[in-house]
């Protein structure tokens, strides 16, 4: 995917942003070529739902720019912005009746003006997007009847629909099995377009986007391909855990091992024996 | 693929079901005005009613003297003004549980009610009776709409984000403007504040062909509003973040959409005093028949048919006198409540 990098689509700068005179958020820079797939990483409370919440415009930014296509984001029509920008959330409101063809026609939004009804057209999106991510036969079911691995393709089905040029996912792989988890990244990779997303898992982060961006107090510590970002040292001094850092034996990107009973602040698993006990 | 089957087989039999339902609504929408008109207090065949129709519409027949007066300018009015109440205050209870994602939301959420009471009570205790025919749904109007305006100021800027801030200000305002207005009924005369029960009851009695003009143009057109913005009103369902990013000024649609909502009711309260529960009964009717769909055009209509039977029976449930409207819709609306809650609780266990 990387091989495709030419234009940016997203370019950050400064950006920064504080809640009561409290700083979550400085000095964020990147950009992000085209095609490529982002992932933020970092500690609870690191500031990465907030940094997405900036890029969706949910927040204002208290200092810094964003930029889309060269443009800043802030000139943008509601409507307009929703057009290149899909956004993939963590949960939706309880009691939400909704059918799984509803929930992902809810994609087209942004592309309809008032005095537009669906048409057949937009049954074909939707239906399309629905095969796309497997869910073609669940199309009239509701959607709180799907499971947590359903849901979340549901509802990237409906950003599909939504045509964007840019992703943006917070903790997609959040509550879902193992299976799921693996399923959800590589779907993501198959849409082929340019995708921020959130995620905690750092072995997954690592084996399946091209770029990480680590945060730590609202601030960003490293960024670049997991093999540069994911040291060992780094991992330690962020988790505060001890850790070991290989390449993993199918795809070379790191792969994270993480060992018990350490000295908290040693950050070093050489004192341990191999099964994990002090020595 | 059994389970995709079944899935099929599951909405072709909804699809029955629903087709069903639309039609018999159909067929009672063709026969009310015809049976409601015929219902009252002096007994009218529904040969005379055809009668009359066939010759106020189509020219056909002859005049049929009192018959064609009580048909033609005392039930037929009224039959259509239960009707545009009923419908307008089913959309509004609609869209309002919609955009505050509050289930039980209606449309005298902001003390509407309480407001225009005290609009119409300050009208019948503080002015003169000569103008009452004129001021009375002003009254009412100015009334309702001050308690919307205030429960906005209230919210301030917080109207967007703060749902719950919104629904307990409306309790405020409503109690406030309650008080109000029993301290002037308290002061007044015994006959102002029989009329005032008696308008807050709720009732059709007072309809009018001219009386009509105003809540047909103001519940026709705030109902086109709506429908234009029902793709956005049902993003937010998904919830306001999500709505967000789906490209929808959540802050600006919320606050337009109250507005819309309030406009409706205050026109209906102002016209035919409070008439509690419709707002709540219905959407949720209808929501049961035709679940995970979201049909605002078939709520009004179902909405106002429902109103214009419950003004039927207001009629004819006693032989000697007319019942107010509202304490019919009043008993069903608790017991609907009460299911509600009971059918929830069941659910979660």
């Amino acid at each position: 995917m990387s091989s495709q990098a030419s234009e940016t689509v997203l370019t950050v700068r400064g950006l920064g942003w504080k809640l009561n005179g409290q700083s979550i958020l400085s000095d964020i820079e990147f950009s992000l070529a085209k095609g490529q797939m982002l992932g933020i990483i970092g500690p609870n409370g690191a500031g990465k739902s907030s940094l997405l919440r900036c890029l969706y415009r949910f927040i204002k930014p208290t200092s810094g720019e964003i930029h889309l296509f060269g443009q800043p984001i802030s000139v943008l029509s509601a409507k307009a912005f929703a057009q290149q920008i899909a956004v993939v959330l963590q949960d939706t409101p309880h009691h939400f009746e909704m059918t799984t063809s509803q929930l992902v026609n809810l994609g087209l939004t942004p592309h309809k003006s008032a005095f537009e009804f669906t048409n057949a057209d937009d049954r074909d999106v939707v239906a399309q997007a629905l095969i796309k991510v497997g869910l073609a036969d669940k199309a009239n079911q509701a959607y709180e009847s799907l499971s947590g691995g359903e849901k979340q393709r549901a509802l990237i089905a409906r950003a599909i629909v939504q045509r964007p040029q840019l992703l943006i996912l917070d903790e997609p792989t959040n509550h879902l099995d193992i299976r799921y988890q693996i399923q959800t990244l590589e779907l993501l990779h198959t849409l082929n377009i340019t995708v921020i997303t959130s995620i905690h898992d750092l072995n997954l982060a690592s084996a399946l986007c091209d770029e990480l961006l680590l945060l730590d107090n609202g601030r960003c510590l490293a960024k670049g391909t997991p093999k540069t970002v994911l040291t060992e040292q780094r991992i330690g001094e962020v988790f505060d855990v001890c850790c070991e850092v290989k390449p993993h034996p199918q795809h070379g990107n790191p792969l994270i091992s993480y060992f018990y009973g350490y000295e908290p602040g040693s950050k070093s698993h050489h004192g341990l024996d191999a099964g994990g006990n002090n020595v | 693929m059994s389970n995709s089957l079944s899935a099929i087989a599951q909405t072709k039999w909804q699809q029955s079901y629903q087709l069903l339902l639309i039609i018999s609504l159909l067929l009672i929408a063709v026969v009310t005005p015809f049976a409601a008109t015929s219902y009252g207090a002096a007994s009218i065949s529904a040969n005379d009613v055809l009668q009359v129709f066939s010759h106020k519409i189509l020219g056909l027949g002859e005049n049929q003297g009192v018959t064609e007066r009580i048909i033609w300018e005392l039930r037929l009015p009224r039959v259509i003004l239960a009707f545009i109440a009923g419908a307008g205050l089913s959309i509004a209870g609609s869209v309002l549980q919609t955009v505050t994602r509050n289930p039980l939301a209606d449309p005298y959420l902001f003390g509407i009610s309480s407001g225009a009471s005290f609009g119409a009570v300050v009208v019948l205790t503080l002015f003169s009776q000569s103008i009452l025919w004129l001021s009375l749904p002003l009254g009412a109007f100015i009334g309702a709409s001050l308690s919307v305006l205030m429960v906005l100021g209230l919210c301030g800027r917080n109207l967007s984000t703060q749902v719950e801030r919104m629904l307990l200000s409306g309790v405020a305002i409503s109690f406030m403007f309650g008080a109000m207005a029993s301290l002037l009924l308290y002061f007044s005369s015994p006959q102002a504040a029989a009329s005032v029960l008696f308008w807050s009851l709720g009732s059709f009695a007072k309809a009018s062909w001219t009386g009509l003009i105003l809540p047909a143009i103001i519940v026709s057109i705030c109902t086109l509003v709506i429908l234009l913005f029902k793709r956005q009103i049902i993003a937010m369902r998904a919830g306001d973040e999500t709505a967000h990013t789906l490209g929808i000024n959540v802050g600006r649609l919320r606050l337009s959409m109250l507005l819309l909502c309030s406009l409706i009711t205050a026109i209906l309260v102002a016209n035919c005093g409070g008439i509690g529960f419709i707002g709540l009964m219905v959407p949720h009717t209808v929501r049961l028949l035709f679940p995970g769909r979201y049909p605002l055009l078939l709520t009004a209509a179902i909405g106002g048919l429902f109103m214009v039977w419950v003004d039927v029976l207001a009629r004819t449930l006693l032989s000697y006198q007319e019942l107010p409207v509202g304490i019919i819709t009043a008993v069903m609306g608790s017991i609907f409540f009460l299911f509600i809650l009971g059918s929830r609780s069941a659910k979660r266990t």
